[in-house]
């Protein structure tokens, strides 16, 4: 059971690397309200991830069970992956047209002969169907039910104990990084060194948030853990120092702003940013 | 009136009947249940009651328990305001596990549909393959019962407080969260009249799943100020899990240090974050030592310590030391 279960998920890979999304021309556009009866909250399970898996498995059913001339299954999945594909068709009325039931029912046709080529031309026009949708749609549903937004995040500064918008945030996170370095541009190490405490103190806040979506502690090794850590201890011995040393100044600025904000923004801005212009439009 | 002697004979008879029946009963029900036929306790049952019902059905009968629950953080797990804020309206799925789970059996937990609004309730709690699972062997004439270790041990909060179970788990100290969060007193389980008169007194846990205090027995405070430096050092010497301690909820200890000169005046002030999610909580048993440098002549310092739960933005206070030099 476990190998056949491996069996169908390689297939499933091969399947969608067969048929490439075609994607130069990128729009994002948010998904219909309807398919949200299908991922939590609505449903208690992600229903159409579940409809995903149930017809790549009966579509890659077909071969597997082709090539081992079990020709009973090879019947059973064409059948099945016509039903599920029907079915899938009906869940989200916008997307009806993404679905050709007859090349589904074409392609069932084909496999049903037993003859590998046969099959295998078939599925052509079929799975291009699949392709299509995932190019259009894939990243907008990733989008809409897999990130949560910033923007509805609230900080409390630790510095005035009041509380602010994320985006916001960011900006005073960034004008107090600004008072480290600027002060030590012009040489006021002390003021710099102030500069300084409050600049972690509202660095190390943004650990608090990462439990607003993650729920293993393990994230907080990259942009809030030890490189980070190393890199304000880094800064507060040459501000501390009789003579601080640009040289390592800059390295550990430099260290902080890749380690943590670049990659930081990397990984979790590019949704951000999606999920902003789409609020912006249902604001309209 | 005069009430004939017979009358008072029948009436006294009557009494004994009912007593020694009563005795008999409060016997058979209590230590020997297991002589009661099955077809009897059948009649007895409330089908209902295995319909995961809202935890009010329950309070019929474990009224106290029920009143406890209600005052319990575990009521309010899924309408809590500061927790629909941070799940982002109640959306983000990786949440709902353990504010809204289905049934607790020592794992992470998985959601459920039905009464979300009860949140952690009686039955996400107790019931498991269609009894009520508790600690004690007992019978309960109208549901099924069975006997389940696993309630007096930490494992099964450890359930969805994952991350305080293991803080506990490291410090190997044998009490466990039940014995501080749910102290027990002896009491009746029911309070439905009939039943309170049949059944014997218990221990019965506190259901409202107590906070917990911190006192100075508990932190240990030390500070000394010389000309140039502050040092204060905070030791958690009771609390076998980090102080504030949390899953993905924010509790926070504020330390706030102002600094005077001899006038009188402040001269300076410095903040710390003691918080769980800034990986800055009070380890058990070990000394967190805080240093600051002090760039004006300082007389006098003064701490204080301020403590903010999970649920809300408000803090209270826990204890103000002056340090003098
Ligand atoms: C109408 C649009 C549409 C069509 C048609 C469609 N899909 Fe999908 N599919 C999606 C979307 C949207 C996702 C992303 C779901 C998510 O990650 O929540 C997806 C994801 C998948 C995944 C990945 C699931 C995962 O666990 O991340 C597989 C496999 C898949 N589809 C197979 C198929 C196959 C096979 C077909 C054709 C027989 C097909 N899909 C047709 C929209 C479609
Ligand atoms: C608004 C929600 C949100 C916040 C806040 C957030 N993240 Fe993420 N992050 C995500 C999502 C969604 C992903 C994609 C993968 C996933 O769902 O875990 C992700 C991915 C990541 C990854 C990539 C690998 C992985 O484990 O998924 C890391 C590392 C990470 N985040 C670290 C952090 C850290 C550190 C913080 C706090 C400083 C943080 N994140 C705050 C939503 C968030
Ligand atoms: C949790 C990971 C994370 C870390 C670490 C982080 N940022 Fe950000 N930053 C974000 C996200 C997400 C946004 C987008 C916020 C939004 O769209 O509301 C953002 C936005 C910004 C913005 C634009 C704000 C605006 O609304 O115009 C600036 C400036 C910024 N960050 C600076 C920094 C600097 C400087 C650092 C490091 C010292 C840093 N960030 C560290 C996640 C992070
Ligand atoms: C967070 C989980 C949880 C919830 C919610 C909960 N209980 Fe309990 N209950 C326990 C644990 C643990 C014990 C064992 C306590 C002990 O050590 O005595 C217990 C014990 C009991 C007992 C046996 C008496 C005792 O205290 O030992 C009864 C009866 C009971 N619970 C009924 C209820 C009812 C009724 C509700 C709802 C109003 C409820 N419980 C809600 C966890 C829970
Ligand atoms: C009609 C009355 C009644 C109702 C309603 C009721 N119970 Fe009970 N329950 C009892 C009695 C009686 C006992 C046994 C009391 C005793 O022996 O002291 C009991 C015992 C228990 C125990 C202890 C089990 C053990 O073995 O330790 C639990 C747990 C429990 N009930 C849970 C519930 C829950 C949850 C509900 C609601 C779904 C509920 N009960 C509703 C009457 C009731
Ligand atoms: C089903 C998951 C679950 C189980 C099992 C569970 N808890 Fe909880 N507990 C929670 C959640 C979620 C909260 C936060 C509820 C809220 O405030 O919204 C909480 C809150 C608490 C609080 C209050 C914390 C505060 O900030 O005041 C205490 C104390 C507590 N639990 C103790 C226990 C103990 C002791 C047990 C075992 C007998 C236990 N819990 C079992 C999920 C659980
Ligand atoms: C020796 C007694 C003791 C034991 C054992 C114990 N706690 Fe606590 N707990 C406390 C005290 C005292 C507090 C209040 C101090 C504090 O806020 O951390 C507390 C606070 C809490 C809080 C409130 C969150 C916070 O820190 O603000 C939670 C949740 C909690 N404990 C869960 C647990 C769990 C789960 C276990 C078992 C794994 C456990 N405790 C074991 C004494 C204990
Ligand atoms: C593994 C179980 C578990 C999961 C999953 C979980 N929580 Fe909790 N949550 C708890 C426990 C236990 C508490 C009580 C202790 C504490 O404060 O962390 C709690 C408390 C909270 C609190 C503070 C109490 C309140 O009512 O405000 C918030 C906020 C919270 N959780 C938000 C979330 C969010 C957002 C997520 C999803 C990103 C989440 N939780 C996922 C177990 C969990």
């Amino acid at each position: 059971m476990k190998t056949l279960k491996l069996i169908l998920s390689l297939m499933m890979l091969t399947f969608l690397a067969v048929f490439p999304v075609q994607a130069k021309d990128m729009i994002v556009k948010e998904p219909p309200k309807s398919l949200s009866k299908f991922y939590p909250p609505e449903s208690k399970e992600p229903k159409w991830i579940q409809q995903m898996h149930k017809m790549s498995a009966h579509f890659g059913g077909v071969f597997v069970n082709l090539k081992e001339k079990d020709f009973e299954n090879v019947d059973k999945h064409a059948d099945k992956l016509v039903e599920e594909y029907k079915k899938t068709s009906e869940m989200v009325p916008e997307w009806e047209e993404y679905f050709d039931i007859k090349a589904a029912e074409e392609f069932a046709a084909a496999a049903k002969t037993h003859d590998i080529g046969k099959a295998g031309k078939a599925s052509g026009k079929l799975g291009k169907t699949c392709g299509k949708c995932h190019g259009d749609q894939e990243i907008s549903v990733w989008t809409k039910f897999h990130w949560p937004s910033f923007h509805k995040i609230k900080v409390t500064d630790p510095i005035d104990e009041k509380e602010v918008e994320f985006g916001k945030y960011m900006k005073s996170i960034s004008s107090s990084m600004k008072g480290v370095t600027v002060n030590f541009g012009e040489g006021q190490y002390d003021r710099a060194g102030k500069a300084l405490k409050v600049f972690k103190t509202r660095y190390m806040e943004l650990k608090s948030t990462c439990s607003k979506c993650h729920t293993t502690d393990d994230v907080k090794l990259f942009y809030v853990g030890k490189d980070a850590d190393t890199a304000f201890s880094g800064l507060a011995n040459e501000l501390n120092a009789e003579k601080p040393n640009p040289g390592n100044f800059w390295k550990n600025v430099g260290l902080l702003g890749k380690t943590g904000c670049k990659n930081c923004h990397l990984v979790h801005r590019t949704y951000s940013f999606i999920k902003e212009a789409w609020e912006e439009e249902d604001k309209k | 009136m005069k009430i004939p002697p017979r009358l008072t004979n029948l009436l006294i008879g009557f009494g004994c009947l009912a007593i020694s029946s009563w005795v008999m009963l409060y016997f058979i029900i209590n230590e020997k249940f297991e002589w009661i036929p099955k077809e009897v306790l059948e009649l007895a049952r409330d089908p209902e009651l295995l319909e995961r019902p809202e935890a009010k059905r329950c309070s019929e009968c474990h009224e106290a328990i029920y009143e406890a629950w209600k005052d319990s953080r575990h009521s309010l797990s899924w309408t809590s305001k500061t927790y629909i804020e941070a799940s982002e309206n109640r959306t983000k799925e990786k949440c709902l596990a353990c504010h809204i789970p289905q049934s607790v059996r020592g794992e992470k937990p998985t959601p459920r549909l039905d009464r979300r609004e009860e949140g952690i309730y009686c039955v996400s709690c107790h019931f498991i393959d269609n009894k009520m699972n508790g600690p004690y062997d007992l019978m309960a004439p109208p549901h099924p019962t069975v006997r389940n270790p696993d309630y007096g041990r930490s494992k099964f909060c450890g359930s969805c407080h994952e991350k305080t179970f293991k803080q506990w788990q490291a410090t190997k100290v044998e009490d466990t969260c039940q014995d501080c969060h749910m102290p027990r007193t002896k009491g009746r389980l029911t309070q439905k009249f009939g039943l309170n008169l049949l059944h014997k007194k218990r221990m019965v846990g506190d259901h409202r799943f107590l906070h917990g205090e911190i006192t100075e027995k508990d932190i240990i405070v030390e500070s000394e100020l010389t000309e140039k430096m502050f040092t204060l050092s905070l030791l958690n010497k009771t609390i076998p899990h980090g102080v504030p301690t949390a899953d993905n909820g924010d509790p926070r200890l504020y330390l706030y240090i102002k600094f005077f000169n001899e006038a009188g005046d402040e001269v300076d002030n410095a903040k710390e974050i003691i918080a769980p999610q800034q990986e800055t909580e009070l380890p058990y048993g070990k000394k967190m030592v805080y240093n600051y440098r002090l760039f004006d002549k300082v007389s006098r310092a003064e701490v204080e310590l301020k403590y903010q739960p999970a649920w809300t933005k408000e803090k209270t206070d826990l204890w103000k030391v002056s340090v003098l030099r």
